[in-house]
This record gives C-alpha cells, structure tokens and sequence, in this order.
C-alpha cells in the first residue's frame, strides 16, 4: 500500500515533468472549472514560466519519491500528506486565479506541516511544526490580502485581469509588498527564514528534499511573477529590494551553514544562501527591466531560472544523500561522522557530486549559474545611476563572499562526514543504502552534471521563457552549441571545454608524477607528535573546522565559549576530562523575534484581564456588544 | 385616539408578553419561573394566531401551534426534568430582584431607542409592539447574563430565542417556514443537548451554580 502511494507519486512526478517541459517549450493550455468553487472557480493556465517550476516539481518529485520507495519502512506516516504535498506544489505555477492558487498554496503549506511533525514524540519536531506553522501561515495571510485587495481594486481575481489593470502606484507598492512578504516567507528570505532550518531536518529526508528543492523555490515563482508579470512593470525599488534582501540572505545562509553541526541544518542553511543567489539574479532582471533594458534583464531572469533549477537538482541530490547517512548512522551530528567513504562508497560519490556542484566548481551546473548571474550584474554600468549601481556592487561583493564561504562549508561537510576514521561506532557501523535511493541519487547526479555540460542548450531554453514573460521581441542570442556568449562579446564560457581542460589537467598531473616516479604510494603510519596511539579524538572536528570562521565573523555569530575542566581531586594538574563547546548566537532570535514575542506576550496579558473565568461575564460581553452594536449600526 | 382591533390586540399581547417576561425577571423561585415561561410561550402563540387570521398566512396557524406543542409543553417538561432534584430557590438566597428590574427597565427603554429608526418608517398596523418584543429579547439576553445557574442561562436563552420569534412576526409577519422550522429544530436540540450536558455537570459536581466555572480557567 505504502509502495503504491509513492509508485502514484513518481507516476505524478513524470507526468507534471511532462507537461511542464511541454510548457516551457509554448505549449500553451487552459483548464477552467468554473462551477467547482465560488469566486472564479478552478482556473489553471500553463504558461512557459508555469512550465519551468513545474518541470521542476516533477522532476524532482521522481527522484524524491524513488528514495522513499526504498525504504517504506522508515516512512510508515505521512503517505497521503506527501501525495498531497506533491500534486499540490504541482498546482501552484498553474493556478490562475486567487482561489485557486491561495487554495494549492496552503494546501502545500498544511500538507508539508503535517510531514514536517510526522516525529511526533519529538520535541524538536514538534517546536519545528509549530515555528513552521507560524511562520508560513504569517505569510498566507500576507498573500490573502495582497490578493484581496489587487481582486477588490482590479475588479477580478483572475491573473489574466490583473495584467491589463492600470493600478495607482500607491496601490501596486502595496500590494506588492504584501504579496513579496507572503511569498519571501515561503522563499525562506532573511530574516523570514526562522522556520526553515528548523523544519527542513525535523522533516523525513525525502521530504526536506522537496521542500527545499521544490517548495521554497515556488516562492521565487510568486516573485517573479508579482516583479513582472502580475502587477506590470514595476518600479525600481522592487529590483533593489529583491536584490539586496538575496545578498543578505546569501551571505546570512551561507555564514550560519559552515558552523553548524547538524548536517541537515547545514543543508537548510545552505538553501537559504542558494536562494539568496536566485533572488540577487531576480533582483538585478527587475532593476535592468525598471531601467529600460530588457535583454539584460531576461539575462538577470535567466541566471535566476537557471540558478533554481540548478539548486533543485543539486539541494535535491544532498538531502537525498544526508538522508541516507542519517539512516546508517542514526546522527546528523557531523562531529559523530566520518569514514563514511569506505562504507557507503555511492552514497560519497553522488553526495561529492552535489557537493561540488553548490560549491559552484566547473564544470558543474552551480558554476554555470553563478557564472551568469555575475555576467548579469557585471553590466550595471549601463544603467548610469550611482545609487542602482551601489546596489549592484553590493550584490557582486555579496555573491563573491558566498562563492568562497559555499567552497569551505561543503568541504567542511564532505570532509568531516564522509572522509577520515569513523567518530562514534554507529558510523563505523554504517551501511550502503538500498538500491532505489542509490538509484535516485545516481539520477539528480548526472542531472547536474548534464545542466552543466548542457549549458547551450539549457541556458536559451530559460532565456526564451524570460523573453516570453518580459515580453522581448525576437529570441536571445546566447552563443552557439559549444559556447555561452553573453550580451554579444561581453563574456564567453564553454562548459564543455572547461571540463575537457580540467580532466586532461588531472590527467597531466597523475601522468607527470606516475613518470617522475613521485606519485609513488608509500604507506606508513600518520606522524602524530610523537603520540603512541591514534585514536579519532585527535581527528580534525566540524566545530573546530567552524571555530576561524567563528572569529572571524566574530560579530555576526556572538559565540560563547564554554570550557568544563574536571581535574583530579588531588590536583588540579592532572585534568581527567575537558569539554569545550562554543555555540554562536541567532542575532535574529535575539534582535527581532524575541522583543517580538514579548511584546506580544505583554499585550496578552492585558488582554487576559477580560477572561475572568465567570460565565455571566463572558455573556454580558455578548450583551454589551449587541446593544452597542444596535445602538451605533 | 382610535386605532384598528389587530393594533390593540397585538399590542396588548405583547405587552402581556413583556410583562411576564418582567415576572420571571422578578420571580426566584424555579417552578414559578417556568410557569411563567409556558404563559409568555402561549401569549406568543395566541399573537401568531392573531396575525395569521389577520394577514391571512394560514401557515402561522401551523407555526402557532407548534408554539404551543414545543414551548409550552414539550421543552418546559424536559426543563422540569432538568430541574429535577435541585432545590426550587437558588442556594444563595437574599439577592433582591429589585437590581434586576432596574435593569429591565433600563433595557426596554434601550429597545425603544434602538427601534425608532424602524418604527418611525414602519406603515404596519403591528408596529407598536415592536420594540416590546425586541425588549423581551433584550431581557431574555439579561436573563442569561445574570443567571447563577445553567437553569436560568437556558431559560433566559429561550425567552430571547421567544423574543426574537414575536418581533418576527410584529415586523414581518413570521419568517418563512423553511427558517421558522429550522429554528424551531434548533431550540429543540439545544434543550436536548444541555439537557445531557446539565445532567453530566450535575453527576460530575454536585452543582451546577455558575459561580464553579471559574474553577475551570485556565
């Protein structure tokens, strides 16, 4: 039954993959259901903007589900939530009217609520659920508005209306911000983006891999479409706001990813940063559409696009692999791993892949993104106005940043986890994964590989699909089958080439030392200071790894050092045990939710001064309120 | 000042109305209270009865004499049941209904005032009744409000729900019988279900004085 549920989701997955990939191609289809529900009914349109996100839903619900197969044993609860999660992601690029499409997203929202909480003895799952719960539904009450009011003063709650509505500019910015609220929230934006590190690993790995390949990018979606397609074209500051809220989160995402210990946190953290980079790519397409460039601005679309299937495959693919370290192991704790290579020799070789790939190493499919999205903001000069290309050198600087710190976390990652001697026993116990989720793994693998090498083909496929949303006459020039050319001579990059150059380097390199005869293998033991016995205490660890970086961005991570020295009773000198420890601090807990949270906490209080605990009370209220109601009505 | 039969008779009627439901405001003793709710049930009745010969709607006869099946038969016997074991006065005795009337008052005066605006444009031969049933809803409403037992929360419920019933008829001569049917069911199953309830509160403490709910606050 279990099998059947998720064999129905990859059958879901194939078909939404389908049709999307038809979409994005122009296929253009419309389904209408009008009678099924008030306000416009059931209206579904596919687009070549739908078509790209729900390829993507599709595509990475295959792979998702396949995982899930392996093991139905793990994932007894949840089976109808996840069917559910699915079609309704699938839905939401669709939809195209306000019910239907707010009805898809807090059908999505509920459904992976309730996969978030499927632990339900877990206080961690359950604080996570909640923080979720919270959080998400702030954000739909924040798209229930925005929608209302475009429906109340466009006159129609159809997408199609909103477009040809002349709105007031005061009334565009508005809704717009509400719509970028609820839908940032979504994208797991700072300092929106408290429930995403917490839900993504209380979630089965199968579902964080969804959720953080598929559904947060589904809020970029909404952002693409507010910033340029539902609400026309759009002023300046939209682009700057977009762009600078994405370096934020891409610097914020990738600095808490590369201290923390969880190994799922770290990838949560990790998709912060990436959206971060889809949305300093959005940002820069709005400012260059704002500023009267379009071919730079689909450009700027392109890279974002691009960037979101990118991180769907790649986030996808390392979900998937935690997922299945966690499962040998029964640990997400990095400082409890290691050695894994020796035991789960695939698991390691798609899980580097991936790591490679957000690491943005050519000739991988991060590093084609990333590449375009510096080629889009590279040109902000063309826009002759100091303040936009402030903002532009602030998003360059930002994406560097994130650049270096994503190479270090990710070898932090692969290295602690997965190289060296195994930390605790259940690591030196782990085992290979089953064959469905290697098989999975294996797919989302040569998926980035293929993005990467398939750039020329892939890059003016999204670049179309920007033209079309934009509305730019006559298609993109980017290149020929060897090359991306970017704005004619601008810059040029040949995946292709790159990798052939890469392996005929390694090649070079292993060659030149097996004919020197250097590349000879000696083994001996590791020198280590004279000590007898190696043990994997003395191994490098994940905190230590993090503790440069830590003072570092000394002011950003606030970290407390805790050192707990038991000596011997007869003297201090002989120490028998010292725990070291220094965990950083969220500045947005401290700065922003907390005197959040006691302010409402405050207010409650007063508030609970009318629940006095006696009914004759409570119902005079209900008096008072009628004949106040009567007497002013 | 002359005016038609259906005037002064609903008018009486009504006032009638108010004014038992001002006896149940001052009585305290439980059986005396139910009394005089099976008394304001009839009065209601026999106003249904009236508007139905007058405005010629032959389903107010129906309505009327569900009135008297339901309200002053069928509910006050399962009220009666309710009631059963509890002492006829309150357990604090000593609470003049003085307080209380002075509040009545003041409530009908509010639905005088709040029932001008309807009055003043009114043409109906009924509209001087109005605001007398819309005050028995009112003090219905008050009833409940300052009830110290379930028993009087229910009957202070359904002098509200009879309040509503008269000013229906005065101002629109009775709803359509879809509504009215569905509201006579709606009475009917909330003095069933409390009844289960008041006995369950009962068994479980030994009182049901409203005072005890404040133990519950959480």
């Amino acid at each position: 039954m279990t099998a059947l549920v998720y064999v129905l989701a990859v059958i879901v997955g194939l078909a939404a993959g389908a049709v999307g990939v038809g979409g994005m191609l122009g296929i253009g289809m419309t389904w209408r259901l009008p009678a099924l529900l008030p306000l416009g009914g059931v209206s579904l349109v596919l687009d070549p903007l739908a078509g790209v996100f729900l390829a993507l839903v599709g595509f990475a619900a295959v792979p998702a589900s396949l995982y899930a197969l392996g093991d139905t044993r793990r994932t007894p609860r949840g089976r109808v939530a996840y069917l559910l999660f699915v079609g309704a992601m699938a839905v939401v690029p669709l939809a195209a009217n306000a019910l239907t499409f707010l009805l898809a997203w807090e059908l999505m929202s509920l459904a992976s609520y309730v996969l978030v909480m499927h632990d339900r003895e877990s206080r961690e799952a359950i604080r996570a659920g909640w923080v979720y719960a919270v959080m998400t539904h702030a954000g739909v009450v924040c798209l229930v508005v925005g929608m209302l009011l475009l429906g109340t003063w466009t006159g129609s709650f159809e997408v199609g209306a909103w477009r040809a509505a002349a709105l007031a500019p005061g009334a565009r910015n508005l809704v717009w911000t509400l719509l970028a609220l609820g839908f940032a929230v979504k994208a797991g934006v700072i300092p929106l983006h408290v429930w995403l590190p917490l839900a993504h690993p209380a979630a089965p790995s199968h579902v964080s891999a969804l959720m953080s390949g598929v559904m947060i990018k589904l809020g970029v979606y909404g952002l693409i479409r507010i910033s340029l397609d539902w609400l026309g074209d759009g002023p300046a500051w939209w682009g700057t706001a977009i762009l600078l809220a994405g370096a934020v989160s891409a610097v914020v995402g990738v600095l808490s990813a590369i201290v923390d210990r969880d190994l799922k946190r770290v990838l949560a953290f990790s998709s912060i940063e990436n959206m971060g980079i889809i949305l300093i790519g959005l940002g820069a397409g709005v400012l260059y559409h704002a500023a009267g460039l379009p071919a730079l601005a689909v450009l700027g679309l392109t890279a974002a696009l691009y960037h979101a299937v990118n991180h769907a495959a790649f986030k996808t693919l390392l979900f998937l692999g935690a997922g299945a370290v966690v499962h040998a192991t029964g640990t997400r704790d990095m400082d409890a791993l290691g050695g894994l290579i020796k035991r789960m020799p695939w698991t390691t070789a798609c899980f580097l892949t991936g790591a490679v790939a957000i690491a943005a190493l050519p000739p991988l499919n991060g590093f084609v993104s990333e590449w375009l999205t510096f080629q889009a903001l590279l040109q902000n000069l063309l826009i002759e106005r100091p303040g936009v290309n402030l903002v532009f050198a602030l998003g360059i600087a930002a994406l560097a940043l994130t650049g270096g710190l994503a190479v270090a976390c990710f070898v932090r990652v692969f290295g602690i986890s997965f190289l060296a001697v195994p930390r605790s026993d259940a690591s030196a116990r782990a085992h290979e994964t089953e064959v469905p989720p290697r098989l999975a793994m294996t797919m989302l693998a040569v998926a980035c590989l293929a993005l990467g090498l398939g750039a020329t083909a892939v890059a003016p496929a999204l670049a179309r699909v920007g033209s079309e949303l934009i509305g730019v006459v006559g298609s993109l020039a980017l290149g020929d089958a060897l090359t991306l050319d970017v704005s004619g001579n601008f810059a040029s990059l040949s995946v292709p080439v790159v990798a052939v150059a890469l392996t005929l380097a390694g090649l070079g390199i292993v060659g030149g030392l097996a004919i020197t005869g250097r590349g000879r293998v000696r083994r001996y033991e590791t020198w280590s200071c004279g000590r007898m016995l190696q043990t994997p205490r003395m191994e490098y660890t994940a905190t230590a790894f993090a503790n440069p970086f830590k003072r570092v961005f000394h002011f950003f991570y606030r970290p407390v050092e805790q050192i707990d020295i038991a000596a011997h009773p007869a003297s201090r000198l002989f120490v028998q045990r010292i725990e070291y420890a220094n965990p950083t601090r969220s500045l947005f807990d401290d700065w922003l939710y907390r005197p959040l949270l006691d302010s409402v906490h405050r207010s409650v209080r007063v508030v609970r001064v009318l629940q006095s605990g006696s009914a004759n009370l409570y119902l005079a209220y209900i008096l008072l309120a009628l004949l106040v109601m009567l007497v002013f009505a | 000042m002359t005016s038609a039969p259906i005037t002064t008779a609903t008018n009486f009627l009504a006032f009638l109305g108010l004014v038992s439901t001002l006896l149940i405001v001052w009585r305290q003793n439980w059986p005396g209270r139910r009394r005089l709710f099976i008394v304001q049930s009839l009065l209601l009745a026999a106003l249904a009865a009236i508007i139905a010969a007058y405005a010629h709607r032959p389903e107010l006869f129906l309505v009327a004499a569900i009135v008297v099946l339901l309200k002053a038969w069928l509910i006050p016997r399962i009220l009666g049941r309710m009631a059963a074991g509890t002492p006829p006065r309150p357990v604090t005795p000593g609470r003049s209904a003085g307080l209380s009337l002075l509040a009545a008052g003041g409530l009908i005066v509010a639905a005088y005032v709040i029932m001008l605006p309807v009055t003043t444009v009114s043409e109906l031969p009924t509209e001087g009744g109005i605001p007398l049933t819309f005050a028995m809803a009112l003090i219905g409403l008050f009833v409940t409000v300052t009830g110290r037992d379930v028993l009087g929360h229910i009957l202070g419920f359904l002098m509200f729900e009879n309040g509503i019933f008269g000013l229906a008829l005065l101002a629109t001569y009775g709803l359509p019988g879809i509504v009215e049917a569905g509201v006579f069911l709606d009475v009917l199953v909330v003095v069933l279900i409390l009844e289960g309830v008041v006995l369950q509160i009962r068994r479980e403490h030994d009182s049901i004085a409203v005072d005890r709910l404040r133990e519950l606050r959480g």
